[in-house]
């Protein structure tokens, strides 16, 4: 779990009877400011939503500035995206399982996770100078273009992460008291997920084949090859099988668009430097993206300014929370931290 | 002879009342200062090890190897500013942490310590009922914790001191059967049967390898009773803040601290004792205390390799686990214990 969340419950003994979040203790009134700030300078904002996987923001957010300015990214830059955005991917689904393993009062996965993560923040900082809020995409591409040392990276990261994460999986899943707290724990029915319109890999644990990617691609996700993991269980350690399940997938991602990896301008011309506050954006456009925690959506309304007139965010954590108090009913008390670890909350992006 | 012996000897031109109340209180000096050392290294072993665990480096800015951290820390804590909540009740709250810290290091006066070369027999206090006297010790640091989390006035803290209580309870009585099976093995062969000295120096065989279930039930109690992970109830940090010490600041926490790193370090000692031969070992009449502490720090080690490879498990699991799988386990083996003597005359 990440950020400042409070939960006021009330106790039977142990059990939990009543459950009710409150939240907006890290709220920075980010869409007020979107509506303030230049198309391009708009960005830094969606960095500090999800501030552990910010590239997936920045996705969101220029698929729907992009549209409406109308400055596609060339090709190159798409596949730089996608890379980026399943780096990121990886680097939150580490944070949420290092966090997790404190949850349920395990310390050692913990600093491995951390480990792990750093060397993809090092991909980053060589890309972009910015290990956390990167900021790297920008209107119409890439702030700068992949040299060698970035791929000479990505590629030595590909080859020994995978190995480092079948440490960190069985750490957790070989462990009989993980499994005692997560096994049949904060089960999650087909039917509820879809009524409070969850999304993301915890709605993929409870049996929907849903993954934005697929549904609807964006950048290139339809030149590439991957599957979408899926569980029926529901259940706490389902949500875990997912997500390391999509590491896995996200990691094929990543091969296959090396691979792939067109050559030509990373950048559109016609969002140069000097262009970009003064480009003008008109009409109304809804993106939706599937980050680390689900489905963002980010929706703008241009009225023909310099600036959008009003920028909203569907933020999937947001969504993903209101399912806790559902679940942490009649639930003990140590029970109900372990359903709100598998959540995967991150509060920079429910207060915003 | 023992220290205390060899003290008055030194101390007896004050007389004999004089002489041996001195020569008590120097002893106890000798105890604190004893365990607070042993406590000091045993932090330092746990953050190297922990930190090798995690593939970290570990401390290693203040003195060489980070070997004065701990003393850093320890001043740290000692100057922090001491706050107390307004709604606590008084006595208890400033209370408990003494009654943990202190009923440890009264433990640790009766354990059996062996010889080494030139200082001679190691052990502070003979008493022929030894045995019980430790476990009844080790039964006043619930107390302590009970009292922290009454005193504190907090939801927390009550609930820490609860949830650490049901699991003292549960871990407790399989311990005391675990425990009692060795008693009665060791009736065979010696008169004073509860004296902890006794027993190890009379036995043939290491009561582990004769009793190897007792020796997993007994090893698991101790964990419990020591609570770190997985039984770490008493402070559960995710949901709990710090269990029954969250109210607490500056010395006070830092001895309940130490009352944890304390017990463990009890525990293992009891273990090696109980089960591993103790202070026996090639050449024990010179460095039996070598031995001793050898077995201790191999235990300590195995007890952090669970601790940092553990989650934490559900109350009503750990209370499952005690009184539903140990107390039966404890119970078969007190039967296996008592064929061993009667039947074979081991």
């Amino acid at each position: 779990m990440h950020g400042v969340l409070r939960l006021k419950a009330k106790l039977d003994g142990e059990v939990i009877k009543e459950l009710e979040p409150v939240i907006g203790y890290l709220h920075r009134n980010a869409e007020k400011l979107c509506e303030m700030g230049f198309y391009c300078d708009n960005l830094i904002y969606f960095d500090r939503m999800d501030y552990v996987g910010a590239m997936n923001m920045e996705v969101g957010y220029l698929e729907a500035a992009e549209k409406i300015l109308g400055v596609p990214p060339p090709e190159r830059a798409k596949w730089i995206r996608v890379i980026m955005a399943e780096l990121s991917r990886l680097a939150a689904h580490l944070v949420w399982a290092g966090a997790y393993g404190l949850d349920l009062g395990m310390l050692t996965p913990f600093f491995y996770c951390f480990g792990e993560r750093e060397k993809i923040l090092t991909i980053f900082t060589e890309a972009c100078g910015s290990r956390q809020e990167t900021n790297y995409m920008s209107i119409g591409g890439v702030y700068q273009d992949f040299n060698e040392k970035i791929i000479e990276e990505i590629k030595d990261f590909l080859k020994t992460f995978p190995k480092r994460m079948e440490i960190i999986y069985n750490i957790y899943v070989k462990n009989d008291v993980f499994l005692s707290r997560t096994k049949g724990i904060g089960v999650l029915s087909r039917d509820l997920a879809i009524a409070y319109g969850v999304t993301g890999p915890m709605l993929r644990a409870s049996g929907v084949e849903y993954d934005v990617r697929k549904a609807e691609p964006y950048l290139v996700y339809d030149k590439v090859n991957f599957d979408i993991p899926i569980s029926h269980k529901g259940d706490n350690l389902a949500r875990f099988l997912v997500r390391f399940e999509e590491m896995r997938q996200s990691l094929k991602i990543i091969k296959q668009a090396l691979d792939k990896l067109p050559e030509g301008p990373y950048f559109n011309p016609k969002a140069k430097k000097s262009m970009m506050i003064r480009m003008r954006g008109d009409g109304e456009y809804y993106a939706r993206t599937e980050s680390s925690k689900g489905e963002f959506g980010v929706y703008i309304v241009g009225d023909g300014g310099v600036k959008p007139y009003r920028v909203r965010v569907r933020s999937p954590t947001f969504k993903n929370l209101s399912i806790l108090p559902v679940l942490s009913k009649d639930v003990m008390l140590a029970d109900m931290i372990a359903i709100s670890g598998s959540i995967d909350l991150v509060f920079g992006e429910i207060d915003r | 002879m023992s220290i205390l012996q060899w003290i008055y000897s030194v101390l007896s031109f004050l007389g004999h009342d004089v002489g041996y109340a001195l020569a008590y209180i120097i002893e106890s000096i000798i105890l604190l200062i004893f365990v607070s050392i042993s406590l000091i290294v045993m932090v330092y072993l746990f953050r190297k090890y922990m930190a090798r665990v995690q593939q970290r480096i570990g401390p290693n800015r203040v003195g060489k190897f980070g070997l004065l951290q701990l003393i850093a820390d320890a001043l740290k804590l000692a100057g922090k500013e001491v706050i107390f909540p307004k709604e606590r009740d008084d006595l208890p709250y400033k209370v408990a942490p003494f009654v943990v810290f202190f009923g440890l290091v009264l433990a640790f006066a009766f354990l059996p310590y062996g010889n080494l070369s030139i200082f001679g027999d190691l052990t502070i206090t003979y008493s022929d009922v030894s045995i019980i006297f430790i476990f009844a010790i080790l039964s006043i640091m619930p107390i302590g914790e009970v009292l922290a989390g009454i005193g504190s006035h907090n939801k927390y803290a009550l609930m820490g001191a609860l949830r650490s209580v049901a699991k003292d309870v549960s871990f407790e009585v399989p311990m005391m059967i675990s425990v009692l099976a060795i008693v009665m093995m060791a009736s065979a062969r010696t008169a004073t049967s509860l004296n902890l000295e006794s027993i190890v120096t009379t036995e043939i065989l290491p009561y582990g390898i004769l009793e190897p279930i007792g020796l997993f039930v007994f090893f698991i109690a101790m964990i419990a009773r020591a609570s770190y992970a997985p039984f770490d109830m008493g402070e559960s940090d995710s949901e709990l803040v710090s269990g029954y010490s969250t109210e607490y600041t500056g010395l006070r926490f830092g001895l309940f601290y130490m009352g944890l790193f304390g017990t463990i370090f009890l525990g293992s000692l009891l273990v090696s004792l109980l089960y591993l031969g103790g202070f026996n070992g090639p050449i024990s009449s010179q460095v039996g205390f070598i031995w001793l502490l050898v077995k201790g720090i191999v235990l300590v080690l195995i007890s952090f390799t669970v601790w940092l490879s553990m989650p934490r498990i559900r109350i009503d699991k750990l209370v499952n686990v005690g009184w539903k799988y140990l107390l039966p386990i404890s119970f078969i083996n007190l039967v296996l214990a008592g064929v061993l003597t009667l039947g074979l005359g081991w």
